[in-house]
């Protein structure tokens, strides 16, 4: 197997506030290989955003304690601002969840998807313009050569999703983080977005990590999946092998909770009970057990990691790690 | 990389959607000019004061064409002439020309003004982006030091400071301008504070750009109507200012004319010559109101929550 080009081992990125410390990432790992699609899901505040935005050095306030970010070998925590800058926006770009305030409401479409290029190629304006232009036709923007010229109030959410991941292409980067690219759209732009991601990824060979609390989303676009519960990876595995068989308890209620229209028979829906924990005061050993239909004893007492289960996946569960298969009630 | 010759092959899925939904939309800055020129008072204010601008700029040769005196000229001949024909607005105890003298003050007033803004506002800009945007204990330093300016008793600053240093136009605006930074600092780190929690901050860093290039490029044309509304609010106050210092005798000295020393000579005459009092004191009456309701103007053009009705 080739090298991954981007490495995530054991990161932890914390937050201080006046109730104690939060670990926003906690011990997280996971790889992503050239040309592949990676979901990261999880509930709001499960440390998704943070750990994408800890790959890119951005975690402000928060601070990376250990850990590192291997991009094609070379251990991104331990460069200095200036190397990631030039890392930012060359090697790895970021589309964000709001396409309505990311992009900067006083200056023309066209001169902010040309702004990477200018900053990492040193082109000049109208050489930068250009290939802003034409990447703007490449995501589908009807007429990019008159729409590089307005202004972004003048594009729909969608376009201006469109723009965000021009802007992100202009540069050829290695590595696309998408944070939550389609919650702010709504349900048919969702969809055109997601398949312009796809193409982008085949296109233009470009990994991506697409972070998501949206299963559907995960199942139509990734081969590989990790879920992600108060800030550690609760399991990881192939998005097929997850679904049918999820080994870990979150997973699994995640999956029980959304409504199917291949059900036998007109089942309710079953929510999660209780509330995510408060990342301040995590609960005692697995986090998840205070929520969790097949705790045992030991769950409240150790922590359990990230151990081979079955065949592909991996779990972080005393229970699925003894051997028991998540099924029923 | 992407040459156009590609670009045409490439079918992106979607495209051609979504048009109708982009509907043309009014830019901010369209907006608040659109709003301001419907303002008639406000902008009847505006061209007031570019004219008084204009008059300050062109004061040879609006003095030579107009009234054919020299501002600082001696008549003793002509002494307390009324208003009328040979001199349009009179003349003083020494025989120079009011109106003349009207004139050539505009280039102390206005001048003062604008410098004093246009310090203040460099300065003021400069400190508040830079703790608004670091945060942490820089704007802890910064924003101590601006209190501390403001807690400065500043006419006593001013009459410490024209007692060391002769004032000319210059010094006068730098001293004015010392206690002036601190309110705009304040005003632009707040701003910078709502701006730099929004998401294209963010999505600009992730592009790599240097944080100076974030504060200049990216956060100061967002800030900058406060500082418009800020500069257009700030001219008439600090013609007030001037004028009181020059009055007081701690600002422009005469020989030289300002509006404010031209009223400190009048008063002596006030009941035998009333006009020496009143053209100085009108003028600056409807400049500076014409300041004011024009930064009115220029504020409910940027914020239209803001006007009352």
């Amino acid at each position: 197997m080739t090298q991954p080009v981007l490495e995530v081992q054991d990161l932890h990125t914390v937050f201080a506030t006046k109730e104690g410390t939060v670990k926003a990432v906690d011990g997280v790992s996971f790889e992503l290989n050239a040309g592949e699609t990676l979901g990261v899901v999880g509930e709001s505040g499960c440390g998704k955003s943070v750990t994408a935005l800890s790959i890119m050095r951005l975690q402000r306030p928060g601070r990376i304690v250990s850990g590192k970010v291997l991009l094609k070998g070379q251990d991104l925590t331990r460069l200095t601002e200036y190397e990631m800058r030039e890392v930012r926006g060359r090697e790895i770009a970021m589309i964000f969840q709001d396409p309505m305030t990311s992009l900067n409401p006083v200056y023309r479409v066209g001169w902010q998807v040309a702004e990477p290029a200018r900053l990492h190629h040193g082109w000049d304006k109208k050489k930068a313009l250009q290939s802003a232009v034409s990447m703007l036709g490449r995501v589908g923007i009807p007429a990019p050569e008159s729409r590089a010229r307005d202004y972004p109030h003048q594009f729909s959410g969608g376009m201006r999703q469109r723009v965000m991941i021009a802007m992100g292409l202009t540069t050829t980067p290695e590595v696309l983080i998408a944070d939550e690219p389609t919650t702010a759209l709504d349900v048919t732009i969702q969809a055109q977005i997601l398949d312009l991601l796809r193409h982008v990824n085949r296109e233009f060979g470009t990994a991506t990590i697409l972070i998501t609390h949206n299963l559907g989303v995960v199942a139509g676009m990734c081969k590989r999946v990790v879920v992600m519960y108060a800030g550690r990876i609760v399991e990881a595995g192939p998005t097929k092998d997850v679904f049918a068989h999820p080994t870990h308890p979150y997973t699994w209620s995640l999956l029980r909770s959304i409504p199917r229209l291949d059900a036998e028979q007109h089942e309710p829906l079953r929510p999660i009970e209780g509330v995510p924990p408060n990342l301040v005061d995590l609960p005692s050993g697995c986090s998840f057990h205070p929520r969790c239909a097949f705790k045992v004893e030991r769950c409240a007492r150790d922590v359990p990691v990230l151990l081979q289960v079955g065949e592909s996946q991996r779990s972080a569960c005393w229970v699925t790690q003894a051997g028991t298969e998540l099924k029923g009630a | 990389m992407i040459g156009p010759s590609r670009v045409a092959e490439l079918e992106m899925p979607g495209a051609g959607v979504e048009t109708a939904a982009a509907r043309p939309a009014q830019s901010y800055w369209n907006e608040s000019w659109e709003r301001l020129r419907d303002n008639r008072l406000g902008m009847a204010a505006g061209v007031l004061i570019l004219v008084l601008a204009l008059i300050a700029v062109l004061a040879p040769v609006f003095s030579a064409v107009l009234t054919h005196y020299e501002p600082q000229t001696i008549n003793l001949d002509q002494t307390f002439v009324r208003p009328g024909a040979s001199h349009l607005l009179g003349t003083d105890e020494l025989g120079r020309d009011t109106l003349t003298r009207l004139i050539w003050g505009a280039r102390v007033s206005l001048g003062v003004a604008f410098l004093t803004v246009a310090m203040s506002l460099s300065v003021g800009t400069t400190v508040g982006m830079v703790a608004g945007y670091y945060g942490g204990w820089i704007d802890d330093v910064l924003m101590r030091l601006v209190d501390t300016v403001l807690a400065i008793p500043a006419i006593f600053l001013f009459i410490l400071m024209s007692i060391l240093f002769r004032p000319n136009a210059v010094t006068l605006a730098a001293i004015v301008a010392s206690v002036g930074w601190g309110s705009v600092a304040r005003l632009v780190r707040g701003e910078v504070l709502s701006v730099k929690q929004r998401d294209f901050i963010l999505a600009t860093r992730s592009i790599g750009a240097r944080d100076s290039r974030l504060m200049v490029r990216h956060l100061l044309p967002n800030v900058l109507p406060v500082l418009i509304v800020a500069a257009s609010l700030g001219v008439g106050q600090i013609i007030l200012v001037e004028a009181a210092l020059d009055f007081l005798g701690l600002g422009i000295q005469p020989p030289t004319p300002s509006w404010g020393n031209m009223l400190t000579n009048a008063q002596s005459y006030f009941f035998h010559s009333g006009f020496l009092v009143a053209f100085p004191g009108i003028t600056i009456f409807v400049t500076v109101l014409a300041s004011n309701i024009f930064g009115n103007a220029v504020r409910d053009a940027f914020d239209p929550r803001l006007k009352s009705h």
